[in-house]
């Protein structure tokens, strides 16, 4: 297992390089940040001043030399913007971005395993329609919407919640709800799929034919067959929230990383870009990790 | 091996909980700020800058002048106290005294020499010093609290352009600061970045001491979340909300927020080098039906890149009346003579421009179908935008421009060159009558200067049909019912803690 | 083996389209999602020939009109929009741009994405590795960026969106299949097809594809509703699809700031995309169970396991 660590890190070791290049250099494609840093009025001295200050005027070789060597020395640079390691911009954002992802996945999975494994099991009942219509309702609309109806409905109307920002935990019940209802749409349809197939399959139908009468024991031995794409799935959507939740953290004025990346992206303020990316990288790299070893666990035959 | 082995493995830190300290609203004479975007920098030298502006500006750094926004005092003195012209090109501040910055130190003519040559400096990029830009100016302090500024070519506005210097003490580095100091009433106390920066008053500003004691900045993109916020009690001021959003009359107010919109064409290229196809756009665009509807009622059609405050705006101009056969006919005449007339063009515009931008620019590039243009609208996001505005030009396809310009500095200085001269950046116009028009305004001084800002505007607006200029707009500021305060032009660049008080 | 023999072992009694409409009819939901589904794509084909121009056409005087109302013709029934321009007939002109967006991006990331993922689950380590790793660039690989570069570089059009969503999508496919590849080229039936010698191909088309394509079915379907939204996100960030084109993303985009006047503007283009996405969905699971041969008896005894 060791082994394979050390390899999976070599290889993502590499891949990350290679998403470093492709967006070091994509990135400055797309414009230049004096033009967007200063205002438009501005006079071409000042632009001219702007990009000899950031590197920007050197040939895109010379300034990737730079930012690999600086790298190496583990200076992520400064961000364009904000006049400040880009490293510690990420790192702040970080923190919001990753405490969202870990609440919000640890109740979908939870949630979604307990609620699709019932509807599996009670396939065609009331419970199971009515599990998978509600999940569907919620996982279908656009989450802006929803986003913007429910501080309509909750803050203004209600008055039971806040409308937006941080501060105290009434402040995460809205977003994380927001964020709650995609991923447990469709992971909950993935468990009840998975959970289907698996009680049809031939073991358990051959356990049942020899009379296991232990409903608890088929459950866990059919779950934890019908567990691999499910946690396919959840490694996804985990994946995807580290990525920084951009529209819910855009409404709710959450500090997180999709906020941050968008902000950066429209702004072109590459340094910030690359250290987000960087830094989310990591953390699927290690969630990955997680991920490989609870195949593991659940299939032996995948551990050679 | 279990189930809840998976769960574990897969959620990286159950067990981390959000910080849950709370953190009071709205404290005894505290009042909080929801603005549109977070702030990048809190550095006084770009305090031009609206959101930025609008934390700082006289609220930590101060200036020598200020402009009168709310009467029509004119320049105003803040840290000057007086001002007068020694020579053409020579000015004498007399500043003044007893004044302390908020780490203790006093304030003098050094300290403002400092600050001028920082934004001059090439270690930071300051863009206060884009209205020094091309003007020589020497600043000599004459003792502590007296100081000559010497310009060339002379500066009869600088008592108004010094209105832009924030003044920083002279230890100041030149690099940005994230810890400004200024000679205001309050000083940054605390920034949470990406969630909220406050400010506390000081006990020992030389000024009356303003109501508010604590303002809290918070960051709202979504205008919606914006009004919601003061709706609820969350928030007592957002500057800025959408037209549409502004409903309730008891909290929120509409104030000429400085910016005109207008579309900027390139008299280089055919169709537009020809002045009854620019006369034609102008005839074809119904601006009265916008009012209203897609923009608000406060909105008025403009006749000048600047707003009706700016000195020198001339009232005889009348904005074109809609007439579609009269269009219809120039193009005509225009196609008889070989002008190129059905040549497709882009109108760009920029998404989220203004409340309503999208919906504005399909509603022109319709109106100009209907008279017989061949427009195609193309919204771009801001770089994008930013490329087809400025020089040099995009090649291809002609263009408009939809573009919106801010100028609530009142003398039309600060746009004119930028936008008609022949080497202004956003000009698309090469005309040396305008350029001399332009120069000769821009030295003259008093009633003079009057007359040829206003002879300038008659040019741009009735001889050539510079532009499409659309609408002065207006901006919509929720405030809640604890504390009074009313938006001004100046609101958009800057709100002033100390114009707020509590009910 | 018993899943095998199931499959092969099947009632002749009614041609291949019969027995599909009757097993469709046995689960009411998916009958009337189907039905839905078919009328969106009518729309998407043949909506913006009939309707395109009356869609254009501004109305100031319409301008937000509310629903229900009938005085400025059938059209105006959902309402109008901010220029007056009647919802119903953007809705439908709409559908033909959202369904090619969304179809299309599905369309190209399942196929690269199986593709590779069934190369990655059926071939050596290496081949495996090698894809492993693109699909780890593409997953770290920021959308928005991706999606500002096209805007940037490219013109905002329905093709460039299909690729920068189809990009995006591709690792979950492949994930999804490698892994299920992994696990199905375990089973002893296709063991046993590989000792008598069977090709690789004829393993994967045979045996393994048909095993792992109800998986793939039920997460295309969602996947089909996950693309619309993201397409309606990209557009509430301004970088998605731009006016004067129209989807339905868009659509609610642009009326969310209408939200407290008139709510129509943002709900109609909303409650299609919700319907068409539950529409897929409950087809999707009903294709679950007639795509599998050991689920299949449950619809062709009628329904009678449906409450």
């Amino acid at each position: 297992m060791k082994n394979r660590i050390g390899q999976r890190a070599i290889s993502s070791l590499i891949s990350l390089f290679g998403l470093v290049i492709l967006v070091f250099f994509l990135s400055r494609l797309t414009g230049d940040p004096s033009a967007l840093f200063l205002p438009v009025d501005a006079s071409e001295s000042m632009r001219e001043n702007f990009r000899e200050l950031h590197g920007l005027n050197d040939p895109l070789l010379v300034q990737f030399g730079h930012y690999v060597g600086d790298l190496l020395r583990g200076d992520f640079g400064d961000s364009l913007r904000r006049a400040r390691p880009a490293l510690d911009v990420v790192l702040e954002a970080f923190v919001w971005t990753l405490q969202l992802a870990a609440i919000t996945m640890t109740l979908v999975t939870i949630a979604a395993i307990v609620v699709g494994s019932i509807a599996a099991f009670k396939v065609g009942s009331l419970f199971d329609r009515a599990a998978s219509l509600l999940s569907l309702i919620g996982a279908s609309a656009p989450d802006f919407w929803i986003a913007i109806v429910a501080i309509v409905v909750f803050s203004l109307q209600l008055g039971w919640l806040p409308t937006s920002g941080t501060g105290t935990v009434w402040h995460w019940v809205l977003p994380i709800t927001i964020l709650f209802l995609r991923p447990f749409g469709l992971i909950l349809q993935v468990v009840r799929g998975s959970m289907l197939t698996a009680l049809g399959s031939a073991y358990v139908k051959t356990a049942r034919a020899k009379g296991v009468k232990n409903n608890r024991l088929i459950f866990v031995h059919t779950l934890r067959n019908a567990m691999l794409p499910v946690i396919t799935v959840i490694g996804d959507q985990a994946a995807a929230l580290l990525n920084g939740a951009v529209i819910v953290e855009t409404i709710f004025g959450f500090p997180g990383v999709g906020k941050l990346m968008i902000d950066a992206i429209l702004q072109r303020d590459f340094n910030v870009i690359l250290a987000a990316i960087m830094v989310t990288a990591l953390a699927i790299f290690i969630m990955n990790l997680l991920i490989d070893l609870a195949y593991a666990i659940l299939d032996p035959r995948i551990r050679t | 091996m279990k189930t809840t082995n998976l769960t574990a493995g897969l959620v990286l830190a159950a067990a981390m909980v959000p910080a849950l300290s709370g953190a009071a609203f709205a404290q005894d004479k505290g009042v909080t700020i929801v603005l549109s975007e977070e702030l990048d920098l809190v550095d006084p030298c770009m305090a031009t800058r609206s959101n930025i502006g609008r934390v700082v500006l006289q609220n930590i750094s101060e200036t020598l002048t200020e402009l009168d926004v709310r009467g029509d005092k004119g320049v105003m003195p803040r840290l000057a106290e007086s001002w007068d012209m020694v020579d053409d090109n020579t000015w004498r501040f007399n500043l003044r005294q007893g004044v302390k910055f908020s780490d203790g130190t006093a304030f003098d003519a050094a300290d403002v020499i400092h600050s001028f040559e920082r934004t001059q400096s090439d270690a930071n990029t300051c863009e206060i010093s884009r209205y020094y830009e091309g003007i020589d100016l020497t600043f000599t302090a004459v003792d502590d609290n007296t100081l000559d500024i010497k310009s060339v070519p002379a500066q009869p506005i600088m008592p108004l352009l010094i209105s832009l210097l924030t003044i920083v003490p002279s230890e100041t580095a030149m690099e940005f600061t994230r810890d400004p100091i200024g000679t205001g009433p309050y000083t940054l106390a605390e920034w949470n970045v990406g969630q909220n920066i406050t400010l506390e008053r000081r006990d020992d500003y030389w000024g009356e001491a303003p109501a508010v004691e604590t303002a809290t900045y918070v960051f709202r993109s979504e205008p919606a979340v914006r009004a919601a916020m003061v709706a609820a009690g969350e928030a007592d001021i957002a500057p800025s909300i959408s037209a549409i959003e502004a409903s309730n009359a008891a909290t929120d107010a509409s104030y000429p927020n400085s910016e005109t919109t207008y579309l900027r064409i390139d008299h280089g290229t055919a169709p537009f080098d020809d002045l009854r196809v620019r006369q034609a756009l102008n005839l074809a665009i119904d601006r009265e039906a916008f009012i209203g509807t897609i923009l608000s009622e406060g909105v008025i059609p403009a006749v000048a890149i600047v707003p009706p405050s700016t000195l020198g705006w001339n009232p005889d101009i009348a904005a074109p009346t809609y007439d579609l056969e009269r269009a219809k006919e120039l193009l005509a005449e225009a196609a008889a003579d070989g002008v190129p007339v059905d040549t497709e063009f882009l109108v760009v515009g920029r998404t989220g421009n203004f409340p309503g931008a999208t919906e504005v620019y399909e509603a022109i590039t319709s109106m100009l179908g209907d008279a017989g243009f061949n427009a195609r609208l193309q919204m771009v996001e801001v770089a994008e935008h930013e490329q087809f505005y400025s020089r040099p030009f995009v090649d291809g396809t002609p263009y408009l421009v939809g573009a919106q310009h801010d100028n609530s500095r009142g003398d039309p200085v600060f746009s004119m060159f930028f936008k008609y001269h022949s080497e202004g950046r956003q000009s698309g116009i090469m005309d040396p009558k305008l350029d001399a028009l332009i120069d000769s305004a821009t030295a003259a001084t008093g009633d003079e200067r009057v007359a040829l800002w206003q002879d300038t505007f008659a040019y741009l607006h009735d001889e050539i049909a510079s532009d499409g200029l659309l609408f002065h707009m207006v901006g919509f500021a929720r405030v809640g019912e604890n504390v009074n305060f009313t938006p001004t032009i100046a609101t958009n660049g800057a709100l002033q803690l100390a114009d707020i008080t509590f009910n | 083996m018993s899943e095998h023999v199931a499959a092969t072992v099947r009632p002749h009694r009614k041609t291949v389209f019969g027995r599909f409409i009757s097993m469709l009819w046995a689960d009411k939901f998916a009958f009337f999602a189907t039905t839905f589904l078919l009328l969106v794509v009518l729309c998407a084909l043949i909506g913006p020939s009939l309707l395109e121009d009356v869609a254009g056409k501004q109305n100031l005087r319409a301008r937000n009109a509310p629903p229900f109302v009938l005085d400025r013709g059938w059209v105006y029934f959902l309402g109008g929009d901010a220029l007056g321009r009647p919802l119903f007939a953007r809705i439908v002109v709409a559908a033909q741009n959202t369904m090619m967006v969304a179809a299309g991006a599905v369309a190209l990331s399942i196929t690269i994405g199986a593709t590779l993922g069934l190369i990655a689950g059926y071939l050596g380590r290496w081949p495996s590795e090698i894809i492993m790793r693109f699909a780890d660039v593409i997953m770290s690989f920021p959308s928005l960026l991706l999606a500002v570069i096209v805007l940037y570089i490219l013109e905002p059009s329905v093709g460039n969106l299909i690729i920068v969503l189809a990009i995006t999508r591709i690792p979950i496919y492949l994930r999804t299949t490698r892994a299920e590849v992994l696990e199905v080229r375990e089973r002893m039936f296709v063991q046993a097809a590989q000792v008598m010698g069977a090709s690789s191909g004829r393993i994967i088309f045979r045996h393994i594809l048909p095993m792992i394509f109800p998986t793939l079915v039920t997460i295309a379907t969602l996947d089909f509703a996950f693309v619309m939204l993201a397409e309606s996100a990209l557009s509430f960030l301004g970088i998605g699809i731009q006016p004067p084109e129209i989807t339905w993303g868009l659509m609610v985009s642009q009326g969310r700031q209408y939200l407290t006047s008139a709510w129509w503007l943002a709900f109609w283009p909303g409650l299609i995309i919700i319907l068409t996405t539950m529409s897929l969905n409950l087809l999707s699971s009903w294709m679950r169970t007639a795509l599998d041969p050991t689920q299949r008896w449950r619809l062709e005894i009628g329904g009678k396991s449906n409450d």
